[in-house]
């Protein structure tokens, strides 16, 4: 990795820092009020969701139209380096920004999951599936971004992937090998469990290298 | 008040004057030249450390270093700089000498076509505006 | 040994309402060009087309001896680029980008940087946000300024700016030439300061370099000829008229090609030779060569 990639990821980084900061302190905040019962669980858990939702939008929108519009992208091409390196250094640096995030708000999840006796063990694989889809859809989204030359493409995909979190919540948990033992005392690791996260990972990694199979390649970028 | 003393500090080209910048220059340096402000044997500013300082292009000033030159004002030794001609350097006295035959004749040739010297030295005096409107 | 700055050969670029076509280029180093044209005539994508931001859809571009936009990482390392259009990253200060570049140039020069942040008038500690258009695009020349780079490619680099703040931009590009392997390429709608600090001058109008020659030999070639014909008396067949403006008795030629013999072929009749500026010299390439482009 040449030294202008790493520094772009490291900006990107500094760039983002209060999107971070925000959104994993909003995702320990969010945890801390679903330990206090049982409303405080259905509260607590929407507002985690829609914290780690609305990072993943800001950086997905944000930190790629956002350059765009406000004319530093110029200043970022005239460094010395290839808009494969842009792409590369694009990629990953928001999904650095995106990870520091959401490593803290699902660890946190997972620790009010075994830590807590209110909140039943077995829900931890559904947590596990639900933060890794998560992590998958903000991939999509950086992938979409990426490559829309318009704004109103980047929207349309963000509208997308945000109604797939219903679509997802509603499609897995009633699944049979989930929704069973979703309440049950012990955590339950059966093949609906690995399938449906072996699909999420297979998506997180097409989105994820897309970009630096298409996008990179491409030869106008302004 | 801004006191700088430089050695083209008073050099001022100007882009509204009519004449080609070229010409302002090479005219500001006879003056320097003429008043002994710029004694003979003194080295001029390089071309490239004229331009930077009178914020002029390049090829003007190399333009100007040309001409000045060619009239024998200043002389160039390639790869040392160039220096201000000497009073009694080769280049300056065969522009004399240019001079003094180009004139003898002039007087020659008014004398035959029955001009007075007052006529004569009016048509110097127009040559020499013929010359400046160029 | 001729190791040009830059070249461009034949390029083609084609957009759907515009097509850059054609287009020649050559900077030597030592040089200043001034690059000159109406809004649209493709200036912005010709620096854009160099700098390996667009691809040219034909036709040959080296910068500094690289391949664009094949070797475009390794060219830009040695290039400096402003454009009027670009700004400083979000959420961050001018200090911040100094060291940002610091950390990626090694020929990063932290001692003109300053001297420069006082010339310009500027505060590192002034967020991006704050930054109107002129100090945005002083902040972006003193980036790339500091780095003392070989080639200086800039977009309208005096857009936004005051008098005093253009004549001091104007005299650290003029600094910038006190060494005879550094270049600059600027476009430019200032004619004025474009006449004065060019070495060469190219002319691009809707996407087709017009001319492009020495600066000298522009002001030393055209001129306005102002004629007086009395009742009867007409001019022979003249070569070289660009223009011809007739009031009754008066003609008024512009020529892109004055010489002695010209002039004598006009004979009694001239009133007024007048030399032209830029600008004038510019609109009336532009107009004549639109006319022939029609015909």
């Amino acid at each position: 990795m040449s030294v202008v990639t790493r520094k772009l990821i490291a900006k990107e980084l500094y760039v983002n820092r209060w999107f971070i900061f925000g959104g994993a302190l909003s995702g320990v905040i969010s945890v801390l009020i679903a330990a206090t019962g049982k409303m405080g669980f259905n509260v607590g858990s929407l507002t985690w969701l829609t914290t780690i939702i609305a990072t993943g939008v800001m950086l997905g929108l944000y930190g790629i139209m956002n350059e765009r519009k406000e004319h530093a992208l110029q200043f970022v091409l005239s460094l010395p380096l290839s808009i494969a390196d842009y792409v590369r250094a694009k990629m990953l640096g928001l999904t650095a920004c995106f990870l520091v995030m959401w490593l803290v708000s699902s660890t946190a999840a997972l620790l009010l999951v075994f830590a807590k006796d209110g909140v039943p063990d077995g829900i931890a694989p559904y947590t596990i599936l639900l933060c890794v889809f998560m992590l998958a859809n903000f991939i999509v989204v950086l992938c979409g971004s990426i490559h829309a030359q318009s704004e109103a493409i980047t929207s349309a995909v963000i509208i997308v992937t945000n109604m797939a979190v219903s679509i997802f919540m509603f499609t897995v948990a009633p699944l049979p090998g989930i929704g069973k033992f979703m309440w049950g005392p012990a955590p339950v690791w059966n093949s609906t469990f690995w399938t449906v996260l072996g699909c999420e990972l297979a998506v997180l990694v097409i989105a994820f290298t897309l970009p630096f199979l298409l996008a990179a390649r491409r030869r106008d970028f302004v | 008040m801004l006191c700088i003393h430089s050695m083209y500090s008073g050099i001022n080209i100007s882009q509204t004057d009519a004449r080609p910048m070229y010409l302002q220059i090479m005219e500001q340096i006879r003056a320097r030249i003429a008043a002994r402000d710029w004694p003979p044997g003194k080295e001029l500013p390089s071309i490239r450390a004229l331009a930077a300082g009178l914020n002029v292009s390049v090829i003007t000033i190399k333009r100007a270093y040309l001409d000045l030159e060619s009239e024998g004002v200043i002389v160039t030794r390639h790869g040392k700089g160039s220096f201000v001609a000497e009073v009694n350097g080769l280049a300056g006295e065969l522009k004399q000498e240019q001079l003094a035959e180009h004139l003898a004749r002039a007087a020659e040739i008014g004398r035959v076509l029955g001009l007075t010297e007052d006529e004569l030295t009016a048509r110097l005096r127009a040559a020499l505006k013929h010359l400046d409107k160029k | 040994m001729n190791d040009k700055h830059i070249e461009m050969r034949g390029v083609r670029k084609v957009y759907r309402f515009f097509t850059l076509d054609d287009v020649s280029l050559a900077l030597e180093p030592g040089q200043i060009m001034g690059f000159v044209g109406p809004n649209g005539a493709g200036k912005s994508t010709t620096l854009r087309l160099l700098m390996g931001m667009v691809a040219a859809d034909a036709g040959e571009i080296r910068v500094l001896g690289h391949e664009i936009p094949k070797a475009q990482a390794a060219a830009k390392r040695d290039i400096g680029f402003v454009s009027a259009e670009m700004r400083l990253l979000p959420h961050t200060t001018l200090g911040w980008h100094m060291e940002f570049m610091k950390s990626i140039y090694p020929q990063w020069d932290g001692g003109y940087a300053a001297t420069l942040v006082k010339r310009f008038n500027l505060r590192p500690e002034q967020n991006a946000r704050s930054l109107s258009l002129g100090e945005h695009v002083k902040a972006t020349l003193l980036l790339a300024l500091a780095r003392r780079p070989r080639l200086l490619i800039l977009d309208e680099p005096t857009t936004g700016l005051d008098p005093v703040a253009r004549h001091e931009v104007i005299s650290e590009f003029m600094d910038v030439l006190r060494d005879e392997n550094r270049s600059i390429l600027f476009s430019s709608h200032n004619t004025v300061d474009v006449e004065r600090i060019s070495d060469t001058i190219t002319f691009i109008d809707r996407g087709r370099i017009v001319a492009s020659d020495e600066k000298e030999k522009f002001l030393d070639r055209w001129r306005r000829i102002q004629v007086q014909l009395p009742p009867g008396v007409t001019l022979p067949a003249l070569p070289n008229i660009v223009k011809h403006e007739v009031d009754g008795q008066f003609l008024t030629l512009t020529t892109n090609e004055y010489s002695e013999g010209l002039r004598n072929l006009m004979g009694p009749h001239v009133t007024h030779v007048h030399r032209m500026n830029l600008e004038e010299i510019f609109v009336a390439n532009v107009m004549f060569h639109r006319e022939a482009r029609t015909q």
